[in-house]
């Protein structure tokens, strides 16, 4: 194991985003050890789907100040591929349809190329397929979408299964999952999340990224992260996820809006 | 650098099979006349009857205006300052390979296609066209066992007169067009195919054209003749090197599928198309037509369009047989200045007949790449059907795409379908493939290729690989 | 595309002078004058240069040219003329009081307008006449040139507001002649408009129709084109619309019945920005022949096109759609989808389809896609299988067919004889 379980796998400070010349971010500040579950709640509009692009290097996303360090790397000046083969990994909140790409080719490409990062041995068709066949059951997706284009013709719930089976096959050492919970119905969300449970390991991290408290009753987050107008503006274990659940946004930014006149 | 200043980088890369070979070669003067066509006849000893095709060709084709194309502005050929005739001169079609002089072998060997006894592709017969004729023909005799004639036309015009009398200019009439016309009165050389009754032939059959001057035209053709029950993959490859002045390539290839024939022919063309500029290249001006005669024959054209400067060809079928059955799978790749008009004719005349078209466009740096294509059902085609799917892929916001698919229907009972879309590479495609570790390069050829997929898999093994390899190597660059 | 012009560069005048039956009659016409006086003159003389269309000539590859020489065969209708196409009880006027009617014919004068709705002085005129076409490709077409040459008068409205009350234009026709009306429509931005146009062709009349429509930014325009002929009668129109940003151009086409009918719709969208639909159905029998020709370009980004044009082609009858788009190098964003679908229910009849893409753009979306096919035999069978009998079934499938395009025109119930008689006439 590369982490003992205090070692700091990202640390985020100061960071100032923004997309076509709108400022998103406007100085987040976040640090996640090994073994720990983070999420970041908040409204449509926060930022906290912008903050998993800037992380996974979206060529539309312009840092415009502050830094972040992945495993003593800076991650900001990575290329997204140079990120995804040192362990970033980021389950899209509307993975893209990539008609002809067979989904299985991509599969085995993308795990090469993580495996070759870590010294480990390029697998050929065959083992891969072995591979992935024993992993496909984690997500419980048909072996038939193996055979398909790339999330093409994927229903909501199958192209989440396709990323967690992606996650599975990366083992990365910091999963950040954008809207994950999103278009799911209960039974496919509790086999995405039970997915993610077992892929959490004490020398990984996982990065939350939900609007609803839902998927947090099936993953059970260390610390929840409240954002708004692009900063974190709260902190708190699992309990603040259910505070805000129950009295909605308003309640908190109502509090702090109070906080800050007193 | 922006995505897309890399994809248009990726795109662009430089041509390898631009070299010239010194050998000295044996030319007629410059331009055409009555007395070149005859010249043309006699130096390849032809019978009576080809001079009068050529004669009559020639004829009609003095009588024929140039076409006027408005999506290929080019500038117009001085078709007296083209060579028509140029062969190698220690050329006299050797009886075994050893006597081709070793200049002519090595620059196959450089193009990948070895020739030689110990070198050659295993169970793909080559013949080898360089500028007018064909200098080797391999597995010859392995195929001569089964009955099959493979050989170069100028052999068969001597050896099989009967054949050639009764199949050439069927398909394509010598008048059909101005550069078919042209092509009939001039052609140099080219292959011969003939599979006899009922047999399947044992391995590819392939041709591969070599342009090496740079003031002579290629007027190759082409006759396959496919008898009741029989059954042919061919293959066709082309190169030239780089000159600064554009050269003429005006082939006529003609196919005869009789009864239950199937007839599966695969075009990698990669002419030189010219620099960055659009100066040289190649005019690929090109008649292909096949006939399904018979009785649930099949008539099956792949291509992989790479090259030249200006490619005009419709690869055709017609479809007189009942049940027979017509493809078209191409892709066509353009960069820089090149202008490619490509599509084909499904011209379904008998009942119940068949066709399928799947094209697949790239286009990318200031090039231009249309699909054309017509579809017609006359009359007596009661039940036929027609499915065709041609796509677009733009790369940067200069280069055009144009879809003319032509439709006429006749007939009540038959059915035609027609869907086309036009895309391009998204950045938030390829940021998916990079987010999962995919190089940038790989990212765009994994599309690219998987853009195409639908029409490599129609190609034979060998070419699958070949076509593959030749997108790459056009995408291929230097991504720092 | 460029008729007139390819026409010049190709014939010589020798050889137009024998080609063109059109001198005598061109010579039968009024004296140029008014306010259209130099369109008339430019007209004719495109005429008399041109002659006819050739079948060289794109625009025209697929029609039987020999038709064209019908419009040729009539003088031009008058203010003298008798237009008996129309009459009030095959047409009653709405019921509801939310219509405006317009009957226009050469001798028309003019109406009171309801609030919202002006007639543009000569004097702004200049700002629109003409400056549609010249902005399109329409400068070339034959047709133009054709209502160039004959048309005497123009109707030119501004339409300001929302709620206003829809407007209906009956273009009449008198027995035995041409009629050629030319129309100016200026929609203010923000504007709403219903529009319909009807086009009867009773009996051995032609019609030549130009419309040049201004859509200003934001504006909406939902627009009806019933074309019904009958007997020998001709008709060509063309519509040229310029649509500025965000503003949205709806088109249900609905044509029938004529031996020429010919409708070429030439979209620009100036700005980007704006919507496009374009709905499309022709019905053709006996020995009819009937075209629709779009032309949809986008000048601008982010512009959206939806097109469905549908034929049903029965008897000896010729069903021809060809549809253009153009997507130049500014028109990023842009998103076109464009079907053509087509019924071909005899073996004597004929069908042709030619879409046309020209996409220089790269970040865009564009698909098309054309089906010829007869009724569905599942579908029938079906019905069949539950009694009806296969007349009855047909009819069902077809009119199923047709409705999907004709209830988009916006009539009130007292109408819907029209519709039903169009699917009665298959």
């Amino acid at each position: 194991m590369i982490n003992s379980s205090s070692e700091t796998i990202l640390e985020i400070s100061d960071l100032h985003a923004s997309v076509e010349d709108q400022s998103i971010l406007k100085g987040v500040n976040l640090r996640i050890n090994a073994g720990e579950i983070h999420a970041v709640m908040g409204r449509n509009g926060s930022g906290k789907s912008t903050l998993s692009k800037v992380l996974a290097g979206h060529p539309s996303y312009k840092v415009n100040k502050g830094k972040v360090v992945f495993l003593g790397k800076d991650l900001l000046s990575l290329e997204p591929e140079e990120r995804s083969r040192i362990g970033v990994f980021l389950g899209f909140q509307y993975p893209v349809e990539i008609p002809g790409v067979s989904n299985l080719e991509f599969l085995r490409v993308a795990t090469n190329s993580r495996r070759k990062q870590l010294g480990e041995e390029e697998l050929d068709t065959f083992a891969f397929e072995d591979l992935v066949r024993s992993r496909i059951k984690l997500v419980q997706m048909d072996p038939a979408f193996l055979e398909r284009s790339v999330n093409e013709g994927f229903s909501g719930g199958e192209k989440k299964r396709n990323e967690i089976l992606q996650m599975a096959l990366l083992e990365p050492v910091l999963s950040i999952l954008d809207e994950t919970d999103s278009g799911l119905d209960i039974d496919a969300l509790r086999i995405v999340a039970a997915g993610v449970n077992e892929l959490a390991k004490p020398e990984n991290a996982i990065l939350l990224i939900t609007h609803y408290q839902r998927l947090l009753s099936e993953i059970t987050p260390d610390f929840v992260h409240v954002m708004s107008s692009g900063k974190i503006v709260r902190t708190g274990g699992c309990e603040l996820a259910l505070e805000l659940e129950r009295l909605g946004y308003e309640w908190l930014e109502e509090e702090l809006s109070s906080t800050k006149q007193s | 650098m922006t995505s897309q200043n890399v994809v248009e980088d990726l795109v662009s890369q430089p041509y390898k099979y631009g070299f010239v070979t010194d050998i000295e070669a044996e030319k007629i003067t410059k331009g055409i006349t009555e007395d070149v066509v005859r010249l043309i006849s006699s130096k390849k000893n032809e019978p009576e009857f080809l001079l009068d095709f050529r004669l009559k060709a020639y004829k009609q084709w003095l009588k024929m205006k140039e076409p006027n194309w408005a999506e290929l502005g080019y500038s117009k050929l001085d078709y007296q300052d083209i060579i028509y005739y140029s062969a190698p001169k220690s050329n006299q079609k050797k009886q075994s390979l050893d006597e081709v002089d070793p200049k002519l072998l090595e620059t196959f060997d450089k193009l990948g296609i070895p020739l030689s006894e110990q070198k050659r592709l295993s169970n793909v017969a080559v013949d080898a066209v360089f500028d007018s004729v064909s200098i080797a023909t391999t597995y010859k005799e392995q195929l001569a066992e089964q009955g099959v004639v493979f050989c170069s036309i100028s052999e068969a015009v001597n050896e099989y007169p009967d054949l050639v009398q009764k199949y050439l200019g069927t398909v394509v009439p010598l008048n059909d067009n101005f550069f078919a016309a042209l092509n009939s009165a001039v052609f140099s050389d080219g292959s011969f195919v003939y599979i006899p009754k009922g047999v399947e032939c044992p391995m590819d059959l392939s041709s591969y054209f070599r342009i090496n001057s740079g003031d002579v035209g290629q007027f190759e053709r082409t006759l396959i003749i496919a008898e009741d029950h029989s059954s042919v993959s061919y293959l066709e490859g082309c190169t030239a090197p780089m000159f600064d002045t554009n050269t003429l390539h005006a082939a006529v290839v003609e196919l005869v599928a009789l009864d239950e024939a199937s007839i599966k022919y695969s075009t990698v063309q990669n002419w030189y198309s010219g620099d960055e500029n659009g100066v040289g290249g190649i005019y690929n001006f090109v008649t292909k037509r096949g006939q399904c005669r018979g009785h649930r024959s099949k008539i099956s054209w792949s291509q992989v369009e790479t090259g030249s400067s200006i490619t005009w060809k419709y690869p055709s079928c017609v479809l007189q047989g009942k049940d027979s059955v017509g493809e078209f799978y191409s892709v066509a790749l353009t960069n820089n200045m090149q202008k490619a008009d490509t599509g084909t004719k499904m011209i379904h005349i008998g009942p119940g007949t068949r066709s399928t078209i799947v094209s697949k466009g790239i286009s990318a740096g200031n090039s231009s790449n249309s699909y054309r294509g017509l579809v017609q059902m006359g009359p007596k085609a009661v039940a036929a059907r027609n499915y065709s799917q041609c796509d677009s892929m733009l790369i940067g916001d200069k280069a055009a795409a144009n879809t003319y698919p032509y439709i006429r229907s006749q007939n009540a009972i038959s059915s035609i379908e027609h869907e086309a879309s036009t895309c391009r590479i998204s950045e938030d495609q390829l940021f998916y493939l990079q987010s999962r570790g995919i190089g940038f390069e790989e990212a765009v050829s994994m599309m690219v290729s998987g853009f195409c997929r639908d029409v490599f898999n129609q190609l034979p093994m060998e070419f699958a690989a070949e076509a593959d390899k030749l997108l790459a190597l056009k995408l291929e660059g230097s991504v720092g | 595309m460029s008729g007139l012009k390819k026409n010049l560069a190709l014939l010589s005048r020798v050889e137009l002078r024998m080609i063109s039956p059109s001198v005598n009659w061109i010579n039968s016409l009024p004296a140029p004058e008014g306010l259209l006086e130099s369109f008339q003159l430019r007209g004719r003389q495109s005429l008399q240069l041109a002659g006819l269309p050739a079948s060289s000539d794109e625009d025209w590859r697929f029609s039987d040219l020999e038709r064209i020489k019908l419009l040729f065969k009539l003088p031009l209708a008058s203010r003298a003329s008798k237009f008996s196409g129309f009459s009030e009880q095959q047409l009653p006027p709405s019921s509801s009081s939310d219509t405006v009617r317009f009957v226009v014919r050469p001798g028309m004068d003019s109406q009171s307008l309801p609030k919202g709705f002006s007639y543009i002085s000569s004097n702004e005129l200049n700002r629109f006449l003409g400056n549609a076409i010249d902005h399109s490709a329409a400068n070339d077409d034959w047709s133009v040139a054709l209502n160039n040459a004959c048309a005497g008068r123009v109707l030119a409205l501004r339409v300001n507001g929302t709620d206003l009350p829809s407007l209906e234009m009956v273009l009449d026709n008198a027995a035995g002649e041409l009629a050629a009306t030319r129309i100016v429509l200026v929609l203010e931005p923000k504007t709403h408009l219903d529009l319909q146009h009807i086009v009867l062709g009773n009996s051995d009349s032609s019609h030549s129709h130009l419309l040049e429509i201004y859509l200003g930014k934001e504006a909406s325009l939902n627009h009806g084109w019933l074309a019904l002929g009958g007997g020998d009668a001709t008709c060509v129109a063309d519509l040229v619309i310029q649509q500025d940003l965000r503003s949205e151009y709806a088109l249900t086409s609905v044509q029938a019945g004529w031996t020429l009918s010919r409708l070429h719709q030439h979209v620009v969208q100036l700005n980007g920005f704006a919507k496009t639909i374009l709905r499309g159905l022709q019905c053709t029998k006996a020995h009819e022949e009937i075209t629709t020709n779009s032309t949809v370009r986008f000048d601008g980004p982010e512009g959206c096109l939806e097109q469905l044009n549908k034929a049903v082609a029965i008897d000896s009858s010729h069903s021809i759609f060809m549809g253009n788009i153009d997507v130049p190098r500014v028109a990023q964003r842009t998103n076109a989808s464009q079907l053509s679908r087509n019924l071909l229910l005899s073996n004597k009849a004929r069908v042709d389809t030619k879409p046309q893409l020209t996409i220089v753009a790269d970040d865009v979306k564009c698909s098309h896609g054309a089906t010829v096919t007869q009724l569905q035999e599942e579908e029938l069978f079906y019905m069949q299988s539950r009694g009806i009998g296969s007349i009855d079934a047909t009819q069902l499938l077809l009119k199923g067919y047709c409705q999907d395009i004709i209830k988009y025109l916006q009539f009130n119930d007292d109408r819907s004889n029209i519709i039903d008689q169009l699917i009665g006439r298959l």
